[in-house]
C-alpha cells in the first residue's frame, strides 16, 4: 500500500513542498530511500526505525520504500523524519489514511520517540500554509507567524492518538503575531549606548549619518581608539523593522536556525559581527544542501560589522562585492543556485598600517612599501563602496575629546529616524538608494556647493560616480540638521570631508 | 539702549527664534548687515548666507514685534555687539554671540573685572567651599563673578558673591538654555537671585531646552567674559577644562584650585598645574592674577578694549571672514587633525570644512588626510 504525506525542505531561505511517498511491499526487509535525499535524511531511517519501536509500534517485516518528489531537487535536513514516520505507519495500516488528510508533518524525531524543532520552521510552514501543519511544540510559536494553521505534539505516540481522535489537540489557541510598536524609547539595553563613546565628535557624526542614511562606514585607527566601541553602537541607532521587513528578516533567520526558540518576529535589525577568520560560505551562505543563508544573509534590515577588516582573506572581501551592488545574494554550487536578500549597511574597522599609528604625517614607523602593500589587500571597488571613512583618534591623542559630555543613544535615534523618515518621503528607504537620476530633484545644489564640487572634480580627487556619492551623503547630513532642501556649501564640505578615502589608509592626499 | 532702533531689536530676536537657528548660522545671516536688513531679506528669500532660503518659510510666518514683545514680558533684553549692555569684552571675540539675550543689568560688566568661577558639578565639600569664599571675596574686592549656574562649584561660587553683602559686586551668569528655561531646576531660586543683582546672559532663543552641546559652546563665552578663569575643582577630561581650553585660547590666564591628589573631583585642576596654570589659594592669589592680567594688557581702567587681545600673528592670513579666521587661528603650524580644530572652534563639523576648504583654496591652509596645517 502506498502513502503520500506533505512535507517541506529549506533551500535557501524558502521552503519546497515535498512529497513523502512511502511504499510498503513484500520483500527483503529493509528501507530503500529515493530522490536526492543528503546525509541527514538517509540518517533517518535509522532515527524513524528507533522513534517506531520505542513508540510502541510494530516496524512492518517488510520491503519500505520512501521516494521524495519532486525527484530532481535535493533534500536536506532532519525535518523529514516525521512525514517519513506517518508515512511508514500508514503505509503499514497501522493508521488509516483518513486520519491524516489534509495534514503536513515537519520535524525530526527522538530516538526516544520525541518530536523536535528543526531550523527553518517558519518558512517550512509557510510553504505548506494551504495545509494544517504538525511541527514539534517547541516551533509552534515559530511556525504559527506564517500566519496558517499550525499544531504540534510532544511525541509520535501523542501524535498518533491526537490524528486518530483519541485524544484532542491541545495546543494554546493561535495567537496573532504582534508587533511591538516603535516608541522612541531607548533600544534594548544588550545594544550598548551612545553615550559610552567618550569624545570622538567625528567618528560619532560618520556614525550618526550611517545609521540615518544608511552609507557604508569605514573607521580608521590605531588600536585602541575605540573602534569596535563606536561601531556596536550603531545597533541601538537603527529603527525598529517595518512589517514586511520583519517578516523577511524573521524568515532568513529562521532558514539559517539563527531564531532563538518564543522570539517571535525579529523587530530590531539584526547586528552581525562575523570574526575574520569567517569562511566565505559562512559569510555568503550555500552551506549543506539547504544551502543556509550566511552572515551577509542574516545581517539583511540591519548591519554587518567587520573588525580588522585587513585581516579577513581577499576572496571573503571580494565575495561581497557583489551583494554590496545588488542587494540580493547569488549561490552558486554545483547542487543548485539560490538567491536571497541581503541589505545591510557594512560597517568596517582596521588600523590604518601595519604599525597602526599612522595618521597626522610623522606618526607611523611603516616603510612606504609596507603602507602599499597593506592598503592594496583592500581593492578599490571595495574601497568606493564606503560612504564614510574617518579616522578614529584615540582619546588620550585629542585630550581635549571627553570634556563635552557625549550624546547618548536615545535622542540621536530620534534624529536617525526623522531623517529617514525624509527619504521615506523620496521613495527609498535611506539616502543612499537614492537613484542617481533623482539627485537634482531630492539633493539640489546652491552656487556655493556647485563651485565646491567642480573643484573637486577638476582636480580629480572626484570622480564622477563618487559625485553621486558626495551628493547622497550631503542629502542625509542636511537632513540629520534640519537643513533646507537645497544642499549648501557647508554640508557638501562635510561629506567631502567625511568621505576620507584612500587617503586614509596611504596618508597621500596632500593639497 | 543707545544705538539700538527697536526695529533692530525685533528683528534680532525673530531671527534668533526661528526654528533650526544656531549661534553658527544667525553669525553668518548677521556678518556684515543688520538686523533689519538681514530679516528682510530672508523673509524675501534673498539673504546671500541663506541661499537654500532654509528660514524663509518659517520667517514669513513671524511677527518680529510680536517676538519682541514676549522677550520685553519675560524681562529678557536682546543685545547686539556695539548695544548699550552688550558685553565689551566680547566684541570682536571669535566666538562672540552675534546676538545675546539678558535678564537683569548686564552693564554691571562695564568699569569691573571679572573672574570666572568654575568646575565640576559634581563638587567635593572642599571644592564647594573653596568656590563660595572665591565668590564672596571677589564680589566683595569689587569684582564680578562670572559663572554658569551649574550644580555644584558653579552654583557655590554664585551663591558666595550674593552673599558678599552690599557694596559688593553683583554677579553674572552665563546659561546654555533660553532664560525662561532655568536649569537645573534645583537652581531657579538662585537663578532668579543671580538676575536679580546681576544678569543672567544666554546666546539661546527664549524656549531652549537643556542640550549636551549647548554647555561646551556656553563656555567659551563664560571665558571671553573674564580677565582670569579660575578652575576650582575639575575632573579629569571635565567639563570645566573645556572653559579654561577656551580660555588659554584667547591668551587669557587660567587660574587652578590645587587639591589632592587623592581626589577624582581634583585630578582635572591639579594637571592643570602640573601644565604650567597659576596655583591660587584664596581671593588674593585670583586678584594679584587680575591686576597681573589687565596691566599686561595695558588695562588699568575699565572695560579691556577687544582690539588688544586680538593676537598679532606674524602669517597673519588678512581679512577673511570671521568664521574662517576663527578657523585659521585654531590650526597649528604642524599638522592638526580636524577632530582637534573642531573642538577648538565649537563649530558644527559641516561649517568647520566648509571653511576649511575656503581656506585651503586661499592657499592658507595645507589640507592632508584629515588634518590641515597652516600653509
Ligand atoms: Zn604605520
Amino acid at each position: 500500500m502506498i502513502a503520500s504525506i506533505p512535507s517541506a525542505v529549506l533551500l535557501g531561505v524558502d521552503g519546497r513542498p515535498v512529497s513523502v511517498e512511502v511504499h510498503v511491499s513484500n520483500g527483503l526487509p529493509g528501507l530503500t530511500m529515493v530522490g536526492l535525499p543528503d546525509a541527514a535524511v538517509r540518517e533517518s531511517r535509522d532515527r524513524v526505525r528507533a522513534a517506531l519501536v520505542s513508540s510502541g509500534f510494530l516496524w512492518p517485516r517488510r520491503r519500505i520504500t520512501v521516494n521524495l518528489a519532486p525527484s530532481g531537487m535535493r533534500k536536506a535536513g532532519a525535518g523529514l523524519d516525521l512525514p517519513v514516520a506517518i508515512g511508514v505507519l500508514v503505509a503499514s495500516d497501522i493508521l488509516a489514511p483518513g486520519a491524516v488528510s489534509g495534514l503536513a508533518f515537519v520535524g525530526e524525531l527522538g530516538l526516544d520517540g520525541s518530536v523536535r524543532d528543526v531550523p527553518g520552521t517558519l518558512v517550512l510552514a509557510d510553504a505548506l500554509r494551504h495545509l494544517r501543519v504538525v511541527v514539534a511544540e517547541a516551533g509552534l510559536d515559530e511556525a504559527r507567524l506564517a500566519g496558517g494553521d499550525c499544531v504540534s505534539a510532544p511525541t509520535l505516540a501523542e501524535l498518533v492518538a491526537r490524528c486518530t481522535g483519541r485524544r484532542p489537540w491541545s495546543d494554546p489557541t493561535p495567537s496573532v503575531p504582534s508587533i511591538a510598536v516603535a516608541d522612541g524609547g531607548r533600544p534594548p539595553p544588550d545594544e550598548g549606548d551612545l553615550a559610552d563613546v567618550l569624545g570622538q565628535p567625528v567618528a560619532r557624526r560618520a556614525l550618526e549619518a550611517a545609521a540615518a542614511g544608511g552609507h557604508h562606514l569605514l573607521l580608521v585607527g590605531p588600536p585602541g581608539a575605540g573602534k569596535t566601541l563606536l561601531a556596536t553602537r550603531l545597533a541601538g541607532l537603527l529603527p525598529d523593522l517595518d512589517l514586511p521587513m520583519a517578516r523577511q528578516v524573521t524568515r532568513i533567520h529562521s532558514a539559517a536556525g539563527a531564531l532563538p526558540s518564543g522570539a517571535g518576529l525579529v523587530i530590531r535589525p539584526p547586528f552581525r559581527a562575523p570574526h575574520h577568520g569567517v569562511s566565505a560560505v559562512a559569510l555568503i551562505g550555500g552551506g549543506s544542501a539547504a544551502m543556509r543563508p550566511g552572515e551577509i544573509g542574516l545581517a539583511h534590515g540591519g548591519a554587518l560589522f567587520l573588525d580588522e577588516l585587513g585581516e579577513f582573506p581577499v576572496a571573503v572581501l571580494d565575495a561581497l562585492r557583489q551583494p554590496l551592488e545588488e542587494g540580493i545574494v547569488r549561490v552558486s554550487r554545483s547542487r543548485g543556485s539560490i538567491s536571497y536578500p541581503a541589505r545591510f549597511l557594512l560597517v568596517a574597522a582596521m588600523n590604518p598600517c601595519p604599525c597602526g599609528e599612522a595618521g597626522v604625517p610623522g606618526s607611523c614607523r611603516c616603510s612606504p612599501a609596507s603602507r602599499a602593500r597593506y592598503a592594496r589587500r583592500l581593492s578599490g571597488p571595495l574601497l568606493d563602496r564606503f560612504d564614510l571613512a574617518v579616522r578614529v583618534e584615540r582619546p588620550a591623542a585629542s585630550a581635549l575629546v571627553a570634556r563635552c559630555p557625549g550624546e547618548g543613544t536615545g535622542p540621536v535615534a530620534v534624529r536617525v529616524r526623522s531623517a529617514r523618515q525624509r527619504a521615506a518621503a523620496r521613495g527609498v528607504a535611506v539616502n543612499a538608494h537614492l537613484p542617481a537620476r533623482v539627485l537634482d530633484e531630492a539633493a539640489p545644489l546652491d552656487d556655493g556647493a556647485r563651485v565646491l564640487l567642480e573643484r573637486h572634480l577638476v582636480t580629480g580627487r572626484l570622480s564622477a560616480r563618487g559625485l553621486h556619492r558626495v551628493r547622497r551623503l550631503a542629502r542625509t547630513l542636511a537632513d540629520l540638521d534640519d537643513d533646507g532642501d537645497v544642499l549648501s556649501d557647508l554640508h557638501v564640505a562635510e561629506a567631502l570631508f567625511l568621505r576620507g578615502g584612500r587617503g586614509l589608509l596611504l596618508g597621500e592626499d596632500v593639497r | 539702549m543707545s544705538g539700538a532702533v527697536p526695529r533692530d531689536r525685533s528683528c534680532a530676536a525673530a531671527l534668533l527664534g526661528l526654528p533650526g537657528m544656531t549661534p553658527v548660522r544667525l553669525a553668518r545671516l548677521l556678518d556684515g548687515m543688520g538686523p533689519r536688513v538681514a530679516w528682510a531679506a530672508v523673509r524675501a528669500g534673498a539673504h546671500p548666507a541663506d541661499p537654500s532660503r532654509r528660514f524663509t518659510a518659517a520667517a514669513r510666518q513671524v511677527d518680529p514685534d510680536e517676538v519682541v514683545t514676549r522677550y520685553a514680558a519675560a524681562g529678557v533684553d536682546v543685545l547686539l555687539p556695539g548695544w548699550t549692555g552688550y558685553p565689551a569684552a566680547l566684541v570682536g571675540d571669535p566666538g562672540a554671540p552675534a546676538v545675546l539675550c539678558a535678564s537683569g543689568d548686564p552693564t554691571v560688566l562695564e568699569a569691573r573685572p571679572a573672574v570666572a568661577v568654575v568646575g565640576t558639578r559634581s563638587a567635593t565639600p572642599y571644592g564647594a567651599k573653596v568656590a563660595a569664599d572665591l565668590g564672596r571675596r571677589l564680589a566683595a574686592a569689587e569684582v564680578v563673578v562670572v559663572s554658569g549656574l551649574a550644580r555644584g562649584i558653579d552654583a557655590a561660587a554664585h551663591s558666595g558673591a550674593l552673599a558678599a553683602g552690599p557694596g559688593a559686586a553683583p554677579p553674572v551668569a552665563v546659561v546654555g538654555t533660553g532664560l525662561d528655561v532655568p536649569y537645573p531646576r534645583e537652581n531657579r531660586a538662585l537663578w532668579a537671585r543671580v538676575a536679580a543683582a546681576g544678569a543672567v546672559l544666554s546666546e539661546a532663543a527664549l524656549g531652549t531646552e537643556a542640550r549636551p552641546m549647548v554647555f561646551p559652546a556656553r563656555n567659551r563665552i563664560i571665558a571671553a567674559l573674564a580677565d582670569v578663569v579660575v578652575v576650582v575643582e575639575s575632573h579629569r577630561a571635565g567639563g570645566s577644562l573645556y572653559t579654561a581650553e577656551a580660555a588659554a585660547r584667547r591668551s587669557i590666564p587660567v587660574c587652578a584650585v590645587p587639591g589632592s591628589v587623592y581626589s577624582a573631583a581634583s585630578a582635572g585642576t591639579n594637571e592643570l598645574l602640573v601644565d604650567g596654570c597659576v596655583p591660587v589659594r584664596d581671593a588674593d592669589d585670583v586678584l594679584a592674577a587680575v591686576a597681573l592680567a589687565r596691566q599686561g594688557r595695558g588695562m588699568v581702567g575699565p572695560a579691556s578694549s577687544p582690539a588688544a587681545r586680538g593676537r598679532a600673528d606674524p602669517g597673519d592670513p588678512g581679512p577673511v571672514d570671521r568664521l574662517e579666521r576663527a578657523v585659521w587661528e585654531a590650526v597649528d603650524d604642524t599638522p592638526t587633525t580636524v577632530e582637534t580644530v573642531l573642538l577648538r572652534t565649537d563649530l558644527s563639523l559641516a561649517a568647520l570644512t566648509a571653511a576649511g576648504e575656503e581656506l585651503v583654496e586661499r592657499g592658507l591652509l595645507t589640507a592632508g588626510a584629515g588634518w590641515w596645517s597652516r600653509a
